[in-house]
């Protein structure tokens, strides 16, 4: 207010002028503000002015809710528009300033309505565009981006409603809009995505210290609809005082490093490096390749033999992927499983090592050997598992009790009732279903109990760790737990004879590891078991 | 949805370090003001190591209150307990009453913090909130 000094001066501007307060009342107008908008007294909310449309007024008040300055042009009257100019709010106060005619230049769209996210009353895609293209005509230097992902967002949509959800969004840009400063530019991309346009930090540390706020503030409890949620958020940062050098690259490289935050585990913020840009080429490479994979034939299966311990004998194989590139050599699939995963490949991939498996188990002379596949949790977001099993099964005529499916315990981290159905329906086609990897997941137990599962398999880890009490006592627990409840159980990575003599003494079912062989090729298998001698008789 | 009443308990880690009488009854001061505006009823418990509140009202106003409460940097590991549709309003003559110095509190709950190394989550709602109505009759008039 300190350039128009007195009130006579303000009366007589052909300029309409309104104090508002924090509850958007007006509580001082000049004459040619009341006389555009029609208002007789005072106060009253700016926002109950008549308006021929409804949608002028949630677009007044969805601007309003933005604290920071901005402008909107609404039609006041049909074929009449009028633009507020709204300053930043400052100790419950700001000023509103309306003209018509304007905005005079011409790149300002005339429509800030198009914008508008309705729901958060943050800007949009053409806003960050738009405020994109203010920042390079003034020759900003110091520009920064963060990007703003919420993690499990999804689930509260698919498990609530998007009622939820979008009451969930409505209270996370508020926590946003109340760790930013006025002149923050703030962008819902969509989804669960939004983005802080700073136009001015200088320090990247500044930059961090707010991403720590947010994400420790977003990580803290919403109540929404009558339930408290819990979400998180990765964010992250690029700024041209780091190793971006243009406005432009500003959100790819926010993107960029959004992604490597994702990676290191969620909760956290990255700020984006130019060798991250290198990163992101070498894994769209590897990503092509592991695409072509399957139609190259360029994976294989290899087999690792279960002994039964109390009988001696060979039990089954499980079934483990190999991919062998021509110039990668052999990748491991620690590395491609989970990028097949993310890209959508592992439901392919997973359909042809079920195929594959059924196709090769057919061969083995043993007609008791079972074969046991290994099944990713993304294989079960849908009910195609369930085809893929049937179709599998019909295709090789493999009789159902000989495939047993390796599932992980991370499968029953979101207690879906869908992920039930899905396990009932394959264990009624007379598949079994094991758990792998046992007590390396932070599913609760409660799991154990809902479901018949064929086999807990122990994982190497416990079975490898140095000898102690603490790590016997883990096993005979785990071992203990399968008995009770009627479950076979098998140790898996079995390397020594004592660890041999520790599980059969403590009555482990089964037995994996390199003590008894190493994965082969399919087609030495029928020599393996030929020449089959028990891991007692070896020892002996 | 938004008319039912709703209540909640929560617990956090207290990080006022000095001045906390005095901390504590700014707290008091603007809960009751603010409380009474937005229909919101419950009660506050204090020790050194932590807070437990409990608050009554419609869920509007909740969700509202309770966003700018854990904001507050004077306290953190704001942990949810319980949240859920109540029948009758246990606090409906508190705006905010006060039940952290009373000996018969420290003794329930001064230990909760401590045991629990502020990981609330294995503490129960029901119990705080009973510690908490068990208490009223010593609580200052709101
Ligand atoms: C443990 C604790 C409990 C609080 N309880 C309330 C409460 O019940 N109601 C309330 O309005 N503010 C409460 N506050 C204070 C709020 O955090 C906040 O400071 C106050 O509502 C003023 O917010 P404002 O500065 O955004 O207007 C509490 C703060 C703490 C640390």
């Amino acid at each position: 207010m300190s350039m128009i000094d007195s009130v006579t001066e303000l009366e007589a501007l052909a300029t309409g002028i309104a104090i508002i307060d924090g509850d958007n009342v007006i509580t001082y107008a000049n004459t040619t503000f009341a006389r555009r908008l029609n208002i007789e007294v005072l106060p009253r909310r700016l926002t109950d002015i008549t308006l021929p449309e409804a949608r002028s007024r949630d677009l007044l008040e969805w601007q309003l809710r933005d604290i920071g300055e901005s402008a909107l042009t609404i039609e006041i009257a049909p074929g009449r528009t009028l633009t507020f100019y709204i300053g930043a709010r400052r100790d419950d106060q700001r000023m509103v300033i309306v003209a018509s005619g304007w905005p005079r230049r011409e790149e300002s769209t005339l429509d800030l309505a198009a914008q508008l996210d309705p729901l958060t009353g943050f800007g949009n895609r053409l806003m960050y565009a738009e405020r994109l293209r203010e920042l390079e005509a003034t020759g900003a230097r110091c520009a920064a981006v963060l990007v703003i992902d919420l993690d499990h967002f999804k689930q509260v949509n698919d498990t609530l409603g998007h009622g939820a959800g979008d009451e969930l969004l409505v209270l996370v840009a508020q926590r946003i809009r109340a760790s930013t400063r006025g002149n923050d530019t703030l962008i819902r991309l969509g989804g669960d995505e939004f983005v802080i346009l700073i136009p001015e930090e200088k320090r990247r540390e500044g930059l961090e210290a707010l991403a720590a706020r947010l994400v420790n503030l977003l990580g803290r409890p919403f109540l929404v609809n009558g339930h408290q949620i819990n979400i998180g958020a990765s964010i992250g940062i690029a700024t041209l005082v780091g190793d971006s050098e243009q406005l432009q690259d500003l959100l790819r490289h926010a993107d960029l490093a959004l992604y490597e935050a994702k990676h290191q585990g969620r909760a956290g913020h990255y700020v984006f490096q130019s060798q991250l840009e290198q990163r992101a080429f070498d894994r769209r490479a590897f990503e092509v390749d592991l695409r072509r994979a399957l139609g190259l034939r360029q994976f294989t299966l290899h087999y690792q033999p279960q002994t039964s311990i109390r009988d001696e004998r060979v039990i089954g194989f499980e079934a483990l992927i190999r991919w062998e590139h021509p110039t990668r050599g052999r990748v491991s699939p620690l590395n491609f499983i989970p990028l097949a995963e993310e890209i959508g490949e592992i439901a392919s991939i997973g359909r042809w090592v079920i195929r594959k498996a059924c196709e090769q188990a057919m061969t083995w002379r043993d007609e008791r050997l079972i074969v046991a596949v290994n099944v990713s949790p993304a294989q079960f977001v849908d009910d195609t598992i369930i085809d893929v099993v049937r179709d599998a099964l019909a295709h090789s005529g493999l009789a159902p009790a000989r495939l047993e499916l390796e599932i992980t315990e991370g499968l029953f981290l979101d207690e879906s009732e869908a992920i039930m159905r899905r396990l009932w329906a394959i264990q009624e086609l007379g598949v079994a279903i094991a758990i792998d990897d046992f007590g390396t997941g932070y599913a609760s137990l409660g799991y154990l109990n809902s479901f018949p599962f064929s086999k807990i398999k122990i994982d190497k880890s416990f079975i490898q760790a140095e000898p102690s009490p603490r790590a016997s006592a883990l096993v005979s627990g785990i071992l203990a737990m399968g008995s009770n409840l009627g479950m076979a159980t098998t140790a898996e990575g079995i390397e020594t004879a004592e660890q041999y003599h520790q599980l059969e003494q403590e009555g482990c079912s089964s037995a994996q590891g390199y003590y008894i062989a190493r994965p082969m090729p399919a087609d030495q298998i029928a020599d393996f078991l030929d020449q089959f001698a028990p891991p007692t008789a070896q020892a002996g | 949805m938004t008319d039912t009443l709703y209540r909640l308990v929560y617990m956090s880690r207290n990080d006022i370090t000095d001045e906390i009488e005095l901390q504590i009854g700014g707290i008091l001061e603007i809960s009751r003001e603010n409380n009474r505006r937005a229909e919101i009823t419950g009660a506050l418990m204090f020790n050194a190591g932590c807070f437990a509140q409990v608050l009554e009202g419609p869920h509007h106003a909740i969700q509202a209150t309770f966003e700018r409460i854990q904001c507050d940097e004077r306290h953190s590991n704001v942990t949810v307990l319980l949240f859920e549709p109540l029948d009758a309003r246990v606090f409906s003559n508190w705006a905010m009453a006060y039940v952290g110095t009373q000996a018969a509190a420290e003794q329930r709950f001064g230990h909760l913090g401590h045991d629990s190394g502020f990981e609330f989550d294995t503490l129960d709602g029901n119990e705080i909130f009973n510690v908490l109505r068990a208490n009223l009759h010593d609580a200052e008039p709101a």
